[in-house]
């Protein structure tokens, strides 16, 4: 198995997307945030590509997007300026922060004329009336899609887009506690790219490759000294190099807690005979955006309870810088942890980072840990 | 037995050595663009032998080759502090380009914080507004002292400060108003990122700034605590650097 290959993918995302709609004939439509059901496109032969940055300069974001709304908004209106998502036969956003609906809205005058759904998930995902009314706008959406596609969808189509994908699920979690080992056999590096991939690949084809690794990482032991285990903790973070260069001061990130990582796959479908309500009940019961996490803040437990169960010694806090969502989880995230004697660096990220000042900070908090560690 | 620590930071490059557990040479130089040259110039200068063990810290650590270990400044700056005042809880250490505070015990770091993004939190500040004043950076503190009205300055960034303080010398403001001015704002930034962490006494002042004697009052007033300032306060990195070389032996 070469682990380079979700590297590749990840990198040529756009060149893949073209690809895969050369040799399929079908369309491509991008998603904005983790709550869109990616089940519905599946079922009607869409592929759902995760709309993301590229960490260059997005100066020409600034007619669209309010200067001081987060990077990753700015960075990925960027995108469609130049282009690069110009194969997008449509936009999907599920409702989500006020930076990433600027986004949204603002694609539409990039690329007018498109499928662009608002679907009106609800923000608070703790109401005991969450699941009816998700239920209602996943039947709204699927609707919508089926009269763009221009043919009804069965809910045979449904039911097996939900096991493929949860299929994807399971495995990413099957690979994910492998790096529970004191000597984790892929570094958090390669588990980004893994999950990253995910987002930007068919799911039959990625869960083929899934399951490739999960049997090579078996038997799999790498050279390297793992270090401090750490984990990062954050809101949007598809920063492989961040990680990739925070593993060679001596480190190992061993989980993680954002969008792009475990937000994006923990949890499974419940069985229920309406396939729109299984997705409801996926959807409202997965790890919250702190933007849904209302009213008792709920992600702090699951961030400890991670941090426990993978032995975590120390957490990177991650922000997109005006981040509002996170900004509010941050404070009670990082007294959590040191409650319970697990330091934490705070880091706020931009669309690119000065890595030479964070390396100063990320080596300092490592001997940190290491001399605790030696008393 | 001679060990050195050598504190490579973005102005000037300090170096320690030590026998015994006492200092027998320290030396400083400004930081060219040949830094490799400045380090060994200041090497020559401080060591009277043979050096065993060299420790490089700083932002520009990497630069000496010759060094066994290359530990961050926090780590050194906790270590330096205990050497020379062991009481210290809390260091603030303030650089011409960075400022951080980190909470110490027993010469070990056990949090920090840093201001690495702001000019405003930083010794250069002080130079920019001595030549906008036309006032030589070592006489800033004393004329500031010299003050006895508050001028509120608002800019959260230097090169805006500058922009406020060219106002100020407009409306014929009194320099020293200015310089306490400039001394305050800089305070207020270091005091806030102090406040990311609890401020712990007794409080340590080092770094080059710590020199500026109208900013140690004002840092004091703004965290309603004494700072006391070690003599050496420049050195302190480099000394933890030499201890942590010591160890190598």
């Amino acid at each position: 198995m070469d682990f380079e290959t979700f590297r590749r993918h990840g990198r040529g995302r756009h060149d893949y997307a073209r690809d895969w709609k050369k040799r399929t004939g079908g369309k491509v439509v991008g998603t904005f945030c983790t709550y869109v059901p990616e089940e519905i496109l599946a079922a009607g032969g869409v592929l759902p590509v995760r709309i993301l940055g590229s960490h260059e300069p997005a100066d020409d974001a600034e007619p669209y997007v309010f200067g001081m709304f987060c990077p990753f908004s700015r960075d990925c209106i960027s995108q469609a300026i130049r282009g690069r998502y110009d194969y997008l036969d449509g936009t999907v956003l599920a409702q989500t922060c006020l930076h990433i609906r600027n986004t949204f809205w603002s694609w539409q005058k990039v690329n007018p004329g498109r499928f662009h759904y608002y679907m009106c998930f609800p923000i608070k995902v703790q109401s005991p009336r969450a699941v009816d009314y998700a239920t209602g706008e996943m039947r709204a959406f699927r609707a919508a899609f089926e009269k763009w596609l221009g043919r009804p969808l069965a809910d045979a189509q449904i039911r097996d887009a939900i096991r493929v994908c949860d299929e994807n699920r399971a495995l990413l979690e099957e690979i994910y506690g492998l790096r529970k080992d004191p000597h984790p056999p892929l570094t958090g590096r390669e588990a980004m790219e893994m999950v990253l991939a995910g987002q930007l690949m068919d799911k039959r084809e990625h869960n083929q490759l899934l399951r490739q690794a999960l049997a090579a990482l078996r038997t799999r032991r790498l050279e390297r000294d793992p270090g401090v285990r750490l984990m990062i903790v954050g809101s949007e973070d598809d920063d492989t190099e961040f990680i990739g260069t925070t593993e060679e001061l001596g480190c190992t990130i061993v989980v993680d807690e954002h969008c792009t990582g475990t937000r994006y796959f923990l949890n499974r479908t419940p069985d229920d005979p309406d396939p729109m309500r299984a997705l409801a009940r996926r959807y409202v019961g997965k790890p919250p955006c702190p933007s849904r996490d209302w009213d008792a803040r709920t992600r702090t437990d699951r961030t400890l309870q991670l941090a426990r169960d993978y032995n975590v010694q120390g957490a990177l806090l991650v922000q997109q810088k005006f981040c509002d969502p996170h900004e509010l989880d941050i404070p009670a995230i990082k007294s959590t942890l040191e409650r319970n004697g697990i330091p934490t660096l705070f880091l706020e990220f931009d669309v690119t980072i000065p890595f030479g000042q964070f390396r100063t900070r990320i080596e300092a908090f490592l001997e940190m840990i290491r001399a605790e560690a030696l008393f | 037995m001679l060990s050195c620590g050598i504190d490579v930071g973005a102005r000037t490059v300090k170096v320690v050595v030590l026998e015994n557990g006492r200092i027998r040479g320290r030396a400083i130089r400004v930081a060219g663009l040949q830094v490799e040259d400045d380090v060994a110039a200041a090497l020559k200068e401080a060591a009277a032998g043979e050096v065993r063990t060299i420790v490089a810290t700083g932002s520009g650590r990497e630069a000496v080759k010759e060094a066994r270990q290359r530990p961050t400044g926090i780590t050194c700056a906790a270590r330096g502090i205990h050497f020379l005042l062991p009481e210290a809880r809390m260091v603030i250490d303030v650089g011409a380009e960075e400022g951080r505070a980190i909470q110490c015990e027993g010469g070990r770091a056990l949090n920090f914080a840093v201001n690495e993004k702001c000019a405003a939190g930083a010794g250069t500040f002080i130079e920019t507004m001595s030549r906008t004043l036309e006032i030589a950076v070592d006489g800033f503190g004393p004329l500031a002292l010299q003050s006895t009205k508050l001028v509120p300055m608002n800019a959260q960034c230097a090169v805006f400060a500058e922009s406020e303080v060219v106002s100020l010398i407009h409306e014929k403001t009194p320099k020293q108003d200015i310089a306490r001015a400039v001394c305050d704002a800089m305070a207020g930034r270091i005091g806030s990122m102090c406040r990311r962490l609890a401020i712990t006494p007794p409080v340590a002042l080092v770094g080059g700034v710590a020199k500026n004697t109208a900013f140690v009052r004002a840092l004091e007033n703004d965290l309603k605590t004494d700072l006391t300032i070690p003599p050496d306060a420049e050195y302190v990195s480099a000394i933890g650097a030499a201890l942590i070389a010591a160890e190598e032996h």
